[in-house]
């Protein structure tokens, strides 16, 4: 090989700086306007029992009515579809919220309530081309809607047709939106003397329980509204900076969590992990055709940069919420993809072939994206059910378990690669074929480890609150296939029954048992009873199987109709048997 | 370790491992989806506890598909002893027993442990409820599966009489004659789940109810399927039309149900020479050494929503055989542990006026903490030497 090209050597340092450079513009706060917008932002509001930035309520309501934390305005027309607008600019969902609560008549033309199903835009006597509603167009058919509301009403939630769902969505749109125009009842104002019950605009001047904090606090934040009514800045202005200073009643310790929450939206770290984890998953990718040195350091730089982001989003959370990780189906997602992608990492760091940046790279974008669209239902940060409150428990048996669930994905993305590698490309050779399955092998023994463990745990944790140590409910038995499927691989390698190709057919296999008792088994109750599959999660889990099962059939195609075993030359291995694994467990 | 007799030697294969392991997740994976139509313990005993299972092929498919037909298919026991029998032998027959497999052995003797423990759950541990109104005591607990008859003679002012008939007695027999009941039981019929219809026409034929609060309200029985489903709310309430003689002289006839007893219908009385005793169809009732008594049960929600943040139950302790009276707070993720039962607080009567509390008794309670320690310690030993070795190859 001749001399390195110098600017090639270059290459990984120039790709590192643009993505830092990148990241610095996201981290750049955005500048106030004429209003102190960011400031009204950072103030409290207790919500969903959670005491959170009034950003954050802006931001997860429109997330809920538009499936957006943004929207467009031009003048005094917005709404969440930009191509209705002309010339518009992206505007903060905190203006929104002001507007719904202070200038209500505006806000109801806005057009961003979402509805998908056709029975329901008929419901509405709404085109179907559009997809994004103000209040007042759905308003106008109020009868109609009360009545296929009160109908839906009368039968079980879960004998709802898809209809029926979709319908019952629109009401709980329509009375999230309600509530938050009914800002007198929505807990402005924090309560004296620590009271975890929060008071409203309307009852902060309650007799039994006002103070004088309490009410000049509730007067700023309805000056700041009535400012806002008026567009008046400087009095706007004037009512946020009275309402910030006065916030004695929230411990400092409570603000500085409302702080870096409001940050932490601005930031929007999830986000930014996922266009760096595309970024290198496309470097990896390049790294196997060309420049392979340059693109595979590039890839495990930016790699390790979108790691740093993803893990300070998590830090961010468990700070914020004073909780573990693992809290609900959200967090898991974003923990199962940080685990993945922390394994990844450390795997390309060992054999530094480009598989593991490009696994890390495709599942964190992966179960990012799938955390995204479940922060469509609202709060990632809800409070916890009673019986799931025990810091211990979730920061043992869910953390493990969750990390089990991700390298056991982890094992099931380097199969794929595999697989794909080895049929529709030269570049597997027996060098990197014992490379692949001594990779998949070890993620899969720790996969096991992992998920037994967690398993375990949870076990113990539910002899400790019920007095039963399983109980072979869905999700107990979710954890139990994801052990009983890599116990199976161990013990079919370990007999010699697989051998690379083998082991990685059942990797993949892995990954349709551990989406299925991710989400499968959530499914179950509302799946199957009176309809068929129609259910836009249901319907990714049925999409993401059936890749597998695809990516499994190519998989067992005769090892002579491979790209990489024709590459071979005649004799050399392709007539041989496979190197055997160690017979040794 | 010579030539093993060949028989050992399949039992201990690895392939028979794999071949069970494959097997086991498809009977997990079927018991699961079972669960969408059966309650979870009529799951158990059909999948995970049992010998032999007909897994109908309609659980996977949509509903309206109406698919017939079921693979029979080897039960939770018959599994989980085959993985016992394949492990034991593969120790005894293939492995040496040398000190770089002691992580393994130990692993392995923390499984067999686990299978075992599951066992004596599922032939010896009981689950039964207790549930208390404020300010009362209870005695007993009841298990919600089973039905008795209670016939209950309150003519002793100290001491009621009670004399029970299983449900499970109800629903084989149709004639019940015992030296200790006051009349001979004629069961006309007997329903696993039924509900109550009232002043409507009987389909002819039937044995009209004409005595009691059937008379009175002209009820009659209607048989519905048994509940079932992941709903856990929708339980069974059994029925049954039930004649009554005295020295073959009729009495009259009854119709006793739970839903009757449950939504506090009082107990119908029954004259019988001269006395009078109560007959009501009830949970089958487990009673104590010692009551308990609810002091206070507490309810908290977050505020501004309707997610309970705690439950907690504040409860009296009497057990005069052991000379204790003392109060004990029972809450979420923290239950009684107390005469080898654990009570755990569950659920809760309307408007916060009583507290539901599971009473679980599983004699093999302490096996999977015993098999978690003797595993984890394997774990520790086998796969810190397989990391590090994973480590050092993958580096060369």
């Amino acid at each position: 090989m001749s001399r390195p090209n110098p600017l090639l050597a270059r290459l990984p340092h120039a790709l590192l700086l643009l993505s830092l450079l990148y990241v610095a513009s996201h981290l750049r706060p955005a500048g106030d306007g004429e209003y102190r917008m960011n400031g009204f932002g950072k103030l409290p509001v207790q919500d969903l029992g959670r005491i959170k930035p009034i950003d954050t309520l802006a931001r997860t309501s429109l997330m809920v009515l538009s499936n957006r934390q943004t929207f467009w305005l031009a003048g005094d027309t917005g709404g969440a579809d930009r191509k209705r607008l002309g010339r518009a600019d992206k505007t903060p969902a905190i203006r929104w919220l002001l507007d719904v609560i202070a200038r209500p008549s505006l806000a109801r033309s806005y057009e961003v309530f979402r509805i998908d199903h056709p029975d329901v835009l008929a419901l509405i006597g709404a085109p179907e081309d559009r997809k994004y509603f103000s209040i007042n167009e759905i308003m106008a058919n109020e009868d109609r809607l009360i009545a296929q509301f009160d109908q839906a009403r009368n039968v079980d939630r879960n004998d709802w047709t898809p209809y029926q769902r979709q319908l019952m969505n629109l009401h709980n749109k329509l009375t999230l939106y309600f509530s938050l125009e009914d800002a007198e009842r929505l807990r402005f104002v924090p309560a004296p003397d620590g009271d975890p019950d929060w008071l409203t605009l309307r009852t902060a001047d309650a007799p039994a329980r006002r103070t004088d904090r309490s009410i000049e606090y509730a007067r700023s934040i309805t000056a700041a509204f009535i400012a806002w009514r008026d567009q008046n800045p400087t009095q706007f202005n004037a009512a946020v900076q009275a309402a910030s200073l006065g916030l004695e009643d929230v411990p400092p310790a409570r603000r500085g969590r409302l702080t870096h929450e409001y940050q932490f939206n601005q930031v929007s770290p999830f986000i930014l992990a996922m266009s760096l984890y595309v970024f290198t998953f496309l470097l990896a990718i390049l790294s196997w055709l060309r420049f392979g040195t340059p693109l595979g350091r590039a890839a495990l730089w930016i790699l390790g940069l979108a790691l740093v982001i993803h893990t300070a989003g998590l830090v961010s959370r468990i700070y914020i919420q004073g909780r573990p990780p693992v809290t609900n189906l959200y967090s898991s997602a974003i923990f199962v993809g940080w685990g993945a992608a922390v394994l990844g990492f450390i795997l390309e760091r060992l054999y530094r072939n480009g598989v593991g940046s490009a696994t890390a790279a495709g599942l964190g974008f992966l179960t990012l994206l799938v955390a995204h669209n479940l922060s469509m239902d609202g709060d990632t940060m809800t409070m916890m059910q009673a019986v799931l409150d025990t810091n211990f428990w979730l920061a043992t048996h869910v953390v493990v378990i969750t990390l089990g669930y991700g390298a056991t994905f982890l094992a099931g993305f380097l199969a794929i690669i595999y697989i794909l590698r080895g049929v529709f490309t030269r570049g597997l050779d027996p060098a990197m074929q014992a490379n692949f399955s001594r990779m998949i092998y070890g993620i899969i023994a720790f996969a096991t480890l992992f998920s037994f463990v967690g398993t375990i745990l949870g076990g113990i944790w539910a002899d400790q609150s019920w007095g039963r140590f399983w109980g072979w409910d869905p999700k107990e038995n979710g954890a139990l296939l994801i052990v009983l499927w890599n116990a199976l691989i161990l013990h079919a390698r370990w007999g010699g029954m697989v051998r690379h190709r083998g082991i990685a057919v059942l990797g993949v296999a892995g990954n349709i048992v551990t989406s299925w008792s991710w989400f499968g088994t959530n499914m179950l109750g509302v799946g199957l009873h009176a309809y068929g599959f129609i259910d836009s999660a249901l319907l990714w889990m049925f999409i993401f199987v059936g890749t597998q099962l695809a990516i499994i059939a190519i998989g067992l195609t005769p090892p002579h109709k491979w790209r990489s075993h024709v590459a071979r030359s005649p004799g050399a291995v392709a007539g041989g048997p496979l190197p055997v694994p160690s017979r040794q467990p | 370790m010579k030539q093993a007799v060949p028989i050992l030697r399949w039992f201990s294969s690895l392939q028979l491992t794999v071949v069970l392991l494959a097997l086991s997740i498809f009977l997990i994976f079927a018991g699961t989806w079972a669960q969408i139509d059966l309650g979870i313990w009529t799951v158990l005993s059909t999948y995970f506890r049992s010998w032999i299972v007909f897994i109908p092929l309609q659980i996977f498919l949509p509903r309206e598909w109406n698919v017939p037909g079921a693979i029979p298919y080897p039960g939770g026991f018959l599994l989980g002893w085959l993985l016992f029998l394949n492990l034991v032998t593969a120790h005894a027959v293939r492995f040496k027993w040398q000190w770089k497999r002691a992580g393994l052995i130990l692993i392995h003797a923390g499984l067999l442990l686990l299978i075992v423990g599951e066992f004596v759950t599922a032939i010896s541990a009981e689950e039964n409820r207790m549930t208390i109104v404020e300010g009362d005591t209870v005695n007993y607990a009841v298990d919600i599966r089973a039905v008795e008859l209670a016939i209950v003679d309150r003519s002793d002012p100290d001491r009621d009489q009670v004399v029970v008939v299983p449900g499970s007695k109800l629903a084989r027999h149709s004639v019940i004659r015992d030296p200790k009941l006051p009349f001979d039981i004629r069961v006309e019929a007997y329903h696993q789940n039924a509900d109550l219809l009232e002043g409507v026409e009987r389909a002819g034929g039937a044995v009209v109810a004409d005595q009691g609060v059937a008379a009175t309200r002209a009820l009659s029985v209607r048989r519905l399927p048994p509940a079932s489903g992941t709903d856990r709310d929708r339980s069974d309430f059994p029925a049954a039309v039930l004649t009554l003689e005295k020295n073959g002289t009729r009495l009259g006839t009854w119709i006793v149900s739970l839903f009757l007893t449950l939504t506090d219908v009082p107990p119908q009385p029954v004259t019988v020479d001269g006395r009078t005793v109560d007959i009501t169809l009830r949970h089958k009732r487990v009673y104590k050494p010692y009551s308990m008594s609810l002091i206070d049960f507490r309810h908290d929600k977050y505020p501004g929503t309707e997610t309970p943040m705690n439950y907690s139950s504040d409860v009296r302790l009497i057990d005069e055989a052991h000379g204790e009276d003392r109060q004990v707070r029972i809450y979420m993720n923290n239950p009684l542990r107390y005469r080898g039962e654990t009570f755990y607080q569950s659920s809760f009567l309307e408007g916060d006026q009583g507290t539901v509390l599971q009473v679980v008794k599983n004699p093999g309670w302490l096996l999977p903490y015993l098999a978690c320690a003797i595993g984890a310690l394997g774990l520790t030993i086998h796969f810190g030497t397989r990391l590090s070795s994973f480590l050092r190859r993958g580096r060369a």
